[in-house]
């Protein structure tokens, strides 16, 4: 079977699926801890491993 | 059915090259040059002129003798140009004489790395089962074109950032890495416009390999550099490891939410497109489709994608750095590293990013940063990212298999961490952490010390001026007196840094040579990525949903979240400057 039609196929297959609320909670813990990760992190970078600036 | 042969797969392969090269490189602690002979290539307006090896042990040289000091024999040029050479008989050399050494030449250098690289590879191939005769020949044409390409590159109208220095009236001012480019417009002609020759060639065209193998070397040649610099090092490597855990945290969650909220993606789909368009294309669309169990053709089909728009990334996204991010080159570096997915365009993207910010810096403002630095920023982001992979899809496979659906019968084992680790990386961090043991010790000691005796020889020139003026006999004993007491004493400093020097001296000229050989990896890296990147995959039925995808999120934030979080971790940090 050529593969152009297995990649639509496989699109036209595709069922729609509700966002659980676990994944949710992963996207938004994720983000969450990335911006509060940010800043400890930026601290850490400037505080202990200054480069010239 | 016909079972395949399994042979060593290419990351570990690539390690193993790169040792092994790393390794021949280090018979240089025995005063020896053992990859001297690799080729280096110079900005050229006479062809005949543009190649030769890279030790100076191996380059011929003639000249007129204009100073004899000690062994070190300084000669004038045919081009008028001087070069101080150690000779190590000097009896019966005279100041106006001719000096002369004979090398080998420019082409026997290029042959000679050419037959080096085909042998190993070819052991390489053997070693992953593949066809050798085909890739024999396959890697044949790979390296001369590809080295047509670095030539054509190097031509000054392109390469020269000082037009006027190299003899032309006008200049791209590109830098000789314009033959990257080069090589990636030919190998995208011949992928997309001459399919029998791309299936030819398909044996040899194993971008990964050639970018994975380069990477492994490069670590010998940073590590240097780091020791160095050790402040700023440390300070890039510890940037490098935040920006890329912001990039993971945030890029994949909102990529993924995207994908399932607004494109309706099921969460087969929606995981590992995530992964391939925000942390690092192939491999991680790969791993996460095996973490959360996706069918195979989902992270195949996610990957397609992901190298195109790596190539397209790759040819614009340096010249955007380089006219807008000149001023920050470690931002640029940094952004290279998180912005450009996989291995080969990302890497790939910091070479160029590095010759044409330096390229820019030195033109427009007159600074030249030492080469390396920005690709250093590069590879260390895009490095971690790669390691943080296996990490990330266990965390995955965890979440999915307590929380969202776990198949039958499955369990997830913290084994397959290392199962994904990418092994070349090992090769980077060995080539690196050894040089940077053996040049951590002696560098510190040099650059103190030689300041220290500019000054007395700064010092001994003024005396010098002083002299003829005094006429007092016991003032002219006096500074005579002084200006032997600052001989002596530079005399005895030359002798405290003698042995770090030599280890330094030595630990360059492995790095010189593991450089050129890494230089040729790289170059055979961009025109197999042209080769491998099938434009006419954005034409195929059902393709454009993803790609809609993929555009939305890398145009509309991952490359600007990237350059935001480089810009946090990187703004203000310089590399340092040649001779500062």
């Amino acid at each position: 079977m050529p593969e152009e039609t297995r990649l639509a196929e496989e699109l036209e297959r595709m069922k729609y699926e509700e966002l659980l609320p676990v994944e949710k909670k992963l996207i938004s813990w994720s983000i969450i801890l990335g911006i509060v990760l940010l800043g400890i992190l930026v601290w850490i970078s400037y505080t202990f491993f200054p480069a010239e600036h | 059915m016909e079972e395949k042969k399994q042979g060593v797969g290419e990351d570990w392969l690539s390690f193993w090259l790169a040792i092994v090269i790393f390794v021949i490189s280090l018979f240089a602690f025995t005063s020896t040059d053992p990859l001297g002979w690799a080729i280096s290539t110079k900005v050229w307006t006479n062809v005949s002129k543009a190649v030769a090896p890279t030790g100076k042990a191996f380059q011929g040289v003639k000249g007129e003798i204009t100073k004899i000091d000690g062994n070190k024999v300084t000669i004038k040029k045919a081009d008028g140009k001087e070069e101080t050479i150690t000779v190590k008989d000097v009896t019966g050399l005279q100041v106006g004489q001719v000096y002369e050494k004979k090398g080998i030449s420019g082409f026997t250098s290029l042959v000679l790395t050419y037959l080096f690289l085909l042998v190993l590879m070819g052991i390489g191939a053997a070693l992953m089962k593949a066809n050798v005769g085909k890739f024999v020949i396959g890697f044949t044409v790979v390296f001369w074109l590809s080295y047509i390409c670095w030539l054509i590159g190097h031509y000054a109208y392109i390469a020269a950032t000082d037009a006027k220095k190299a003899g032309v009236p006008w200049s791209l001012k590109l830098t000789g890495e314009a033959g990257f480019i080069v090589a990636l417009l030919v190998g995208l002609f011949i992928g997309n416009f001459m399919p029998g020759l791309s299936r030819f060639l398909k044996e040899a065209i194993r971008p990964e390999l050639y970018i994975k193998t380069g990477i492994g070397l490069m670590g010998a040649l940073l590590g240097i550099k780091s020791a160095e610099a050790f402040g700023l090092a440390s300070a890039v490597l510890f940037r490098g490891l935040c920006a890329i855990i912001e990039a993971y945290l945030i890029y994949w969650a909102l990529v993924y939410f995207i994908a399932r909220k607004y494109f309706k993606f099921s969460r087969e789909w929606a995981a590992p497109l995530a992964s391939g368009i925000s942390i690092c294309g192939v491999s991680a669309a790969i791993a996460t489709g095996g973490a959360i169990k996706a069918r195979p053709v989902v992270p195949i089909m996610v990957s397609s994608l992901v190298v195109i728009f790596a190539v397209i990334e790759l040819v614009i996204l340096p010249f955007f750095a380089q006219a807008f991010l000149w001023k920050e080159p470690m931002v640029a570096g940094a952004w290279m590293g998180l912005a450009v997915k996989t291995d080969g365009a990302a890497f790939a993207s910091g070479a160029v990013v590095d010759a044409l910010i330096r390229a820019k810096a030195e033109t427009a403002a007159g600074i030249k940063y030492e080469p390396g630095w920005m690709l250093m920023a590069a590879s260390t982001t895009k490095l971690f990212i790669d390691i943080f992979i296996s990490i990330w899809a266990f965390i995955l496979a965890v979440i999915w298999c307590a929380k969202i659906e776990c198949k039958p019968g499955e369990k997830v084992q913290a084994g397959v961490i290392w199962q994904r680790f990418p092994k070349f990386v090992m090769a980077y961090a060995v080539t690196f952490i050894v040089m940077l043991l053996i040049a951590a010790p002696n560098a510190p000691k040099i650059k103190p010390v030689e300041s220290q005796i500019d000054k007395i020889k700064k010092e001994i020139a003024a005396t010098e001026k002083q002299l003829p003026t005094v006429t007092d006999p016991a003032q002219q004993a006096a500074l005579n007196e002084k200006i032997k007491a600052n001989k002596d004493k530079i005399k005895g400093l030359e002798a405290e840094i003698k042995g770090p020097k030599t280890t330094m001296s030595q630990a360059k000229t492995a790095a010189a040579g593991t450089n050129a050989l890494r230089v040729m990896f790289f170059l055979v890296t961009f025109f197999a990525i042209g080769v491998v990147s099938d434009f006419k995959k954005l034409w195929e039925e059902g393709i454009g949903k993803l790609a809609a995808v993929y555009l939305l999120c890398l145009f509309g934030f991952i490359l600007w979240i990237g350059l935001f979080i480089s810009w946090i971790f990187f703004h203000g940090v310089k590399p340092p400057v040649v001779g500062g």
